[in-house]
């Protein structure tokens, strides 16, 4: 790129939305497809209203918000895993998503074939996963356990297989979601070296319920409520925002309602 | 460039390209994709092999025996109850002709609905890699039907060294095998796109192909040849168009003799058809498909 300053930016949002199509029949995702130009059949379900964002080059990002305001979707639709509805996106960069890698394991098959699988579906070459296996093997800490199959992993062995093998995908954005939250504190300190470590050269986006974690990671923290940024700024200061307004503000029942 | 940039749910492509170029890039596009995805066609076409005979200690050998049992069920039941056109005589005995013809036939209808049955459940099976990930979910059509090509390869050879023992020799036009395979190839990897699209929009799809699989067998010459049907039905039965297929491989495979020029440009024509078609349709609702599953 010939001007710095648009390199620099590796996400851009503006005016981003996301509505996801609820169907009251299940056919009736059928019709629209054929019929769609005449006449719609769905109710449309906000999740992002209006996400305007800019994120640079080697920031780290923690999103906070309530189940269901809408994180996992924006960071699902930076990820180009699904399309926004409105607004204009642009990114640029490898991204890995971290979501949630370990639910793609083949439960028949031994942790060293899955290694295989995941890092090909993460765009690593078989060449590039044979290389840094015992690298993956050993950041996992599994021991024999990898030429088991996935079935008799623990839930915590499952999820450090699964950080393992993004960890040696070599992102530039490495998208970040709960995916620690069930590992022991061992390899949670593990992690979140690695991840500091990975800061120096990458942008970090990162979905935490853990405060501890964003506050001790991020340069920026953004506080999403029902689709929208409600606050962004320094991790200490959104996170007490946020604290104090989920003291103040009841669990609204009526929060995933179509109906808005 | 950006890796991602869209503008209100339409994915913005840069180059700007004639009707000619976009035209070239469409007719290009599915190779180039499974080239670029090649290391993780492999990784994902090895685990489907590897769970197809999983906690099987016979493994492979299931794959030998199965047509090995229909050449003797099928020999066995059919010997002398129906009409085989002189041509398709190709050994001494009557029996092994039986056997050998209605191989042939079987070999292309099992390809054929291995794949109908599966494609339409085939994004439901990854729907964990396709929501999570980025994935490139036209592969799957191509790394499905890669695996049922191994096993389809597996029967031709077993019918191939059947055909040794019984009649002695080969016909030299064998080696012709490929140009008609490979078409069926893509003509099967187009239709499991369309299915598999389908699929994911509605599971009726799924219990329509297992209705009528069964049925097609009957709609397909393998008990029979098209040219024992009456006319006007033998000419309509290319409207089936695994008619052709079956037609074109007990050409060379069996009579040893080159095929109709129609009857194998029929064939060309449905693969390419159906190749490009399925793709233009899968690529159509791909963005849609993944907030569907």
């Amino acid at each position: 790129m010939s001007s710095s300053t648009y390199s620099d930016i590796v996400v851009e949002a503006k005016h981003l939305g996301k509505a996801y199509q609820l169907y009251a029949r299940r056919n009736d995702w059928l019709k629209q497809v054929m019929f769609g130009w005449a006449k719609s059949y769905f109710k449309p379900f906000t999740v992002l209203r209006d996400i305007n964002l800019q994120i640079q080059r080697g920031e780290s990002i923690g999103f906070l918000g309530r189940n269901g305001c809408g994180k996992s979707t924006l960071l699902q639709v930076i990820c180009g895993m699904t399309l926004p509805s409105h607004g204009e996106l642009r990114v640029s960069g490898r991204i890995a998503p971290v979501l949630a890698l370990g639910s793609t394991f083949d439960l028949e098959l031994s942790g060293r074939e899955n290694v295989m699988i995941g890092g090909a579906v993460l765009g690593l070459k078989r060449a590039e996963v044979q290389r840094k296996f015992n690298s993956i093997a050993e950041f996992a800490g599994i021991g024999d356990y990898m030429d088991q199959p996935v079935k008799h992993y623990s839930m915590g062995m499952r999820t450090r297989l699964a950080f393992s093998i993004c960890a040696h995908v070599e992102a530039e954005i490495l998208v970040v979601d709960e995916a620690l939250a069930v590992g022991d504190a061992a390899f949670q300190r593990k992690c979140l070296d690695w991840i500091d470590n990975f800061r120096k050269t990458g942008t970090l986006l990162f979905v935490s319920h853990s405060m501890a974690e964003v506050r001790r990671l991020c340069t920026r923290a953004i506080w999403i409520e029902d689709g929208c940024i409600r606050e962004q700024g320094d991790p200490s200061e959104v996170i007490r925002n946020y604290h104090r307004a989920l003291l103040v503000e009841k669990d609204d029942v009526h929060r995933f309602s179509a109906a808005r | 460039m950006p890796s991602v940039n869209v503008v209100n749910g339409k994915q913005i492509v840069v180059e700007n390209l004639g009707p000619v170029e976009r035209t070239i890039r469409f007719f290009y596009r599915p190779f180039g994709q499974m080239w670029h995805h090649r290391d993780l066609i492999q990784a994902i076409l090895r685990r489907e092999v590897a769970e197809r005979f999983k906690g099987s200690i016979a493994g492979w050998v299931w794959a030998v025996v199965a047509p090995l049992l229909a050449i003797a069920v099928y020999t066995f039941f059919f010997a002398g109850r129906l009409d085989l056109p002189r041509e398709y005589m190709v050994t001494s005995g009557q029996n092994t002709s039986y056997a050998l013809f209605i191989l042939s036939g079987i070999v292309v209808f099992n390809f054929w609905s291995e794949m109908a049955f599966r494609a339409p459940m085939l994004l439901h099976e990854y729907v964990h890699f396709i929501k999570q990930t980025i994935f490139p979910s036209d592969m799957l059509a191509v790394i499905s039907t890669l695996r049922a090509t191994l096993y389809t390869v597996i029967s031709v050879v077993v019918l191939m060294v059947f055909q040794v023992i019984v009649a002695g020799h080969l016909p030299w036009t064998w080696l012709l095998l490929p140009l008609i395979l490979i078409p069926f190839v893509a003509f099967l990897v187009g239709m499991a796109w369309f299915l598999c699209a389908i699929g994911a929009f509605t599971r009726d799809a799924g219990y329509l192909m297992i209705n009528i699989v069964p049925l097609f067998m009957f709609a397909t010459p393998v008990f029979y040849s098209q040219t024992q049907l009456p006319p006007p039905l033998d000419f309509w039965l290319y409207a089936n168009a695994l008619t052709g297929y079956v037609e074109v491989m007990r050409d060379i495979m069996l009579v040893g003799t080159l095929p109709n020029w129609q009857v194998y440009a029929w064939t060309l024509f449905t693969s390419i058809f159906t190749f490009y078609f399925g793709y233009w349709f899968f690529d159509r609702y791909r963005n849609v498909i993944v907030d569907v599953l």
